[in-house]
């Protein structure tokens, strides 16, 4: 028996350090001056350039009006994972809750169009949408940015198989008692759901902030930058004649996965379940 | 189970229209649009429109490069997946075992799914640098001369194995949940019935996560064919040349980057086909698996 | 790292400037960083000169990336006055009849002088149509030049290259002295488009598209550049020549750290390398081969230029003529040229740096300009070929190929003319 334990303390000792790794390093990295990263490579220990590499990342204005800074990306990174969640949640909890709740006779079609969703990722129709997004106007805009990323129905999905394991004799109960739809969403499904809402908001925040290819086509504009699109900008300035700014590009690389990171470890136990419960 | 519903006349149209009328907008509405424009050769400023029949198609699969693209798409796919399936499987094993540290082990194994998959191609592409990358002088001790950019292979190796870190940590999250979803008392009667852990997992184990496993594959093949998109984005620097690609990156390179419309519609509604393949075979797999049951 | 107290200045000129009706435009750009700044200096400079007139740039990140933006605003009615199209995109948006007014017709219809003459020759003709006239404004102009470490050049005992013949003879000697002789940035750019217009060969049927996309083909397909691609991947093997792939970056890396001796970029590199070389170099015109032309003519300019967009009002396009007069003014392409690199377009600037003493200086700035001076052959002028990001797609992909081994010269250049062609021919279908 012990022979297992070890064996199944060095496989998971060395997962640790296949997983967070790469992380160190880039950290280590980020906290030194591009010029000796240009010339000696990656760098392991403490640069001492961490608070001057931070501080330009989040303030070093760009822009004809210096208008655009990390915060600002950081900004539209929250309002783009924040309005992408909250989104999804209201509009496909409205969507199951009347696919579930309801008889009515267009239920099965309205069942298959949202179930015809799931079969297209965004990747295989993002130039048509963006011509979409571009007639209607909506380019460089967060409505543009969000709304076609709630066209895919997997939120609903997932509420409707919720709803689907609540008991019956709940409706049945509320009924008696004279409810009608909007008292029983409200007063006995919703408080019901609350755990549920929870999970896939974290899960939808850190899909909504870490969306890469779509705000990569839709903004040009850099006030709508977020953190994910603003690191193929540096991507775009490490090509260029210049030495790279390796130092700003990593911190701008950690920046961008602090706030998914932080959600998912403090909210652990939530986050896991909803991701599990998307499987039944 | 009938499930017991309203009767309401207007009401579930009234909850459903938001969800339908973007899944009009933006989803019918642009896949129709990319079926159209397929056939077409449009002039990009003035959307005045040629006609071309199915030459779009012929065009795209006849390009020299497209059979490479294609050949390494399925490749990096079903590596990236078995790869991934693997690792996470194993580390989620190890972590349902041990007795101390399993919380702390957990939690430093799975915030990596957090990550954009474009910061991890970011990271990537700078650890595979060939002038500053710690992990090309490490292959160097090996005797193997890592050059990304230059050597199809070693970019393609490259790729395979940032976007199998990437989602080493969604799949060791799902199988430790299964895992640890089995009963108690069955573990103890494996324990009791088989003495060899090894034996234990094959005959008894890895069975009883089979549904988990189907589940988890079909994810991550649609991670590698689509998800991966910003990862290969920022290996390749804006700069293909002779580095592979996959068939998503093809699409968007000939159609935003050459705006060539046409052509990058018909190479959008061959992927489309090919999702839907996949999804049925999809859908077969877990219709047998729930006969099973 | 400069700063040019943009908010100083910008605040002077709102203050200065009266708070009644200013024609505003705008100019979309794809100058990143350091360059990106100078773009917003320029602006600022323009803006302060005058009163009737404001612009604003907006960066809207990469060539590509900015003309696709543009498409899509055109498209939605919403398109910038002003916006910089690269070389590979010229064919795109001068090939949209309608989409864009002639730089020399708006400049003209503001009632403000114009003479092509003015502009130096191997700058002239790239934006411009079959009969000369200049539809882009040349804006970040450069050309391919030969940089060479002169520490490294000294220590072998060996004086830059004029031709490839006499860089084959000193190449064993650099190998000695411990460089790798030669890296190049950009294979299409500098090693098969100005390789034609350096040899005076023809690069495409209809005078090298200029005449029209309908039967344009590609003539890439030809013996010299096949013998010079062959002759490369020999240097590639004997350790004469290196290649790191198909990024600008990574083929400048190894002559920024020491490691090669010589390297191929653009004029608009000078600026950049004086910040990340600590060794002293100088640059030399662009090689040629004997055995190909003993006359070789002027290389012609990549980078970009800049468009008048259609639609807009006739106040605005005033304010757009006001604005490339303005560019063109000799003291702004000196700014300019000084700051970036990029080769001043006018003779009238060209003199005033010299008058200044600039070249005494830094000899190596002149150099891409000489060459652009060069006589011009019948073939240097550029070319107009649509789809040409994927055609460069397809150079990059095949040239990389050579280089690793995967394939020969023979096959290479069969595939870049059959895609090439086929490109071409799907891009005459689109605007015919």
């Amino acid at each position: 028996m012990d022979r297992v334990k070890i064996y199944d303390h060095i496989v998971l000792l060395l997962g640790v350090f296949l997983m967070v790794g790469p992380l160190a390093v880039a950290f280590m990295t980020s906290t030194f001056d591009y010029v000796t990263i240009h010339k000696e490579g990656m760098q392991f220990g403490w640069g001492g350039e961490f608070l001057e590499t931070y501080e330009t990342v989040l303030t070093q204005q760009s822009g004809f009006t210096g208008g655009v800074t990390g915060l600002l990306m950081t900004q539209n990174s929250f309002i783009l994972g924040i309005g992408f969640a909250l989104g999804k949640i209201v509009i496909s909890m409205l969507a199951a809750y009347a696919i579930v709740y309801f008889r009515f006779r267009a239920a099965t079609f309205c069942f298959w169009i949202i179930f015809l969703t799931l079969l297209l990722p965004l990747e295989v129709r993002i130039l048509p949408s963006y011509e979409v997004v571009q007639q209607m106007g909506l380019l460089n805009s967060y409505t543009g940015l969000i709304l076609p990323l709630i066209a895919s129905a997997t939120g609903t999905f997932f509420f409707r198989q919720f709803f689907k394991s609540v008991p019956n004799e709940l409706l049945e109960a509320a009924r008696i008692d004279g409810a009608g739809p909007w008292r029983f969403f409200f007063d006995i499904l919703l408080p019901l759901s609350k755990t549920m809402m929870a999970a896939i908001f974290i899960i939808m925040f850190v899909v909504g902030w870490n969306q890469y290819l779509w705000p990569t086509l839709m903004t040009t504009d850099e006030s709508y930058f977020t953190l994910v699109r603003g690191i193929k900008q540096i991507m775009q300035n490490m090509i260029g004649a210049d030495i790279p700014k390796y130092n700003e590009a990593l911190a701008m690389a950690i920046l961008a996965m602090l706030p998914p990171v932080l959600v998912i470890v403090i909210f652990q136990r939530m986050f896991i379940k909803g991701l599990v419960e998307q499987e039944k | 189970m009938n499930k017991a519903q309203f009767g309401s006349p207007w009401m579930p149209y009234m909850l459903l229209a938001p969800q339908m009328i973007i899944i009009a907008i933006f989803f019918l509405w642009p896949a129709a649009e990319a079926i159209r424009s397929s056939f077409f050769l449009e002039d990009p400023f003035f959307g005045t429109a040629t006609y071309v029949g199915l030459e779009n198609y012929s065009d795209a699969l006849s390009a020299s490069d497209y059979k490479r693209t294609a050949i390494f798409t399925a490749l990096f796919t079903v590596l990236v997946a078995l790869l991934s399936l693997s690792i996470g499987l194993m580390l989620a094993v190890s972590a349902d075992r041990v007795l101390r540290g399993k919380s702390t082990y957990k939690t430093l194994l799975m915030w990596v799914y957090a990550i954009a998959p474009p910061v991890a191609g970011l990271i990537g592409v700078m650890l595979f640098d060939q002038h500053i990358g710690p992990l090309v002088d490490f292959a160097l001790i090996f005797g193997w001369e890592m050059r990304i950019g230059v050597n199809y292979w070693d970019t393609g190796i490259a790729m395979i194995i940032v976007a199998t870190w990437k989602q080493i940590p969604y799949n060791f999250i799902f199988f430790l949940s299964g895992l640890q979803s089995i009963p108690s008392s069955v573990k103890e009667a494996a324990s009791i019935d088989c003495k060899s852990p090894n034996r234990r997992f094959w005959t008894i184990t890895f069975p009883l996560l089979a549904p988990t496993t189907f589940f988890l594959l079909i994810l991550n093949i649609t991670y590698a064919m689509f998800e991966t998109f910003g990862l290969i984005d920022l290996i390749v620097k804006d700069q293909p040349g002779n580095s592979p690609v996959t068939l998503v990156y093809k699409v968007y390179r000939d159609g935003f980057r050459g705006n060539d419309l046409g052509g990058s519609s018909a190479q959008s509604v061959i992927l489309m086909l090919l999702v839907l393949v996949l999804t049925v075979v999809q859908f077969r797999l877990i219709e047998k698996r729930v006969h099973y049951n | 790292m400069r700063n040019f107290s943009i908010s100083a200045t910008l605040a002077a000129a709102v203050l200065a400037g009266p708070a009644f009706a200013q024609t505003e435009i705008t100019f979309w750009h794809a100058m990143g960083g350091q360059l990106g700044e100078t773009v917003n200096e320029i602006s600022t400079r323009f803006n302060a000169s005058q009163s009737d007139y404001v612009i604003t740039p907006v960066y809207k990140g990469g060539y590509e990336d900015t003309l696709t933006a543009t498409i899509a605003a055109f498209r939605a009615g919403e398109q910038p006055n002003i916006v910089q199209v690269f070389d590979a995109g010229a064919a795109t948006i001068i090939g949209a009849k309608g989409a864009v007014i002639p730089a020399e017709d708006l400049i003209k219809q503001a009632g403000i002088d114009f003479d092509s003459n003015d502009y130096i020759s191997g700058v002239r003709y790239f934006f411009a149509d079959s009969e000369g006239k200049m539809v882009g404004m040349p804006f970040n102009s450069s050309t391919p030049i030969l940089y060479y470490n002169t520490e490294a050049l000294e220590k072998a005992g060996v004086t830059p290259p004029a031709t490839w013949e006499e860089f084959e003879a000193i190449a064993p000697k650099l190998v000695d002295a411990g460089y790798t002789p030669l890296s190049q940035s950009h294979s299409p750019w500098i090693w098969t488009e100005n390789f034609h217009s350096r040899h005076n060969l023809p690069f495409a049927t209809n005078a090298n598209g200029f005449d029209g996309s309908d039967g344009t083909e590609i003539l890439v397909n030809n013996e010299p550049i096949k013998m010079h691609f062959t002759k490369a991947k020999e240097w590639l093997d004997k350790g004469w020549y290196g290649y790191y792939g198909a990024g600008w970056g990574d083929n400048q890396a190894p002559f920024e750290n020491g490691e090669a001796a010589m390297w191929l970029g653009s004029s608009g590199s000078f600026g950049g390398l004086l910040n990340s070389a600590d060794f002293e170099f100088s640059a030399t015109y662009l090689p040629y081969w004997e055995s190909v032309t003993k006359e070789p003519t002027s290389t012609f300019i990549g980078g970009a230029a800049l468009f008048a967009m259609a639609g807009k009002s006739d106040e605005e396009n005033r304010a757009s003529a006001e604005f490339f007069k303005f560019l063109s003014a000799a003291e702004t392409q000196l700014f300019w040229h000084q700051e970036t690199g990029y080769v001043p377009i006018t003779s009238a600037a060209y003199d005033l740096a010299k008058e200044n003493g600039y070249y005494e200086e830094k000899p190596q700035a002149e150099i891409g300009i000489k060459q652009l001076s060069l006589p011009s052959g019948e073939f240097s002028k550029g070319y107009r070929m649509g789809f040409y990001v994927q055609i460069r797609d397809v150079m990059n992909r095949e040239y990389g190929r050579i280089f690793a081994g995967e394939t020969d010269v023979d096959s290479a250049f069969s595939i870049i003319e059959e895609e090439g062609n086929k490109l071409l021919s799907r891009f005459a279908k689109t605007t015919n």
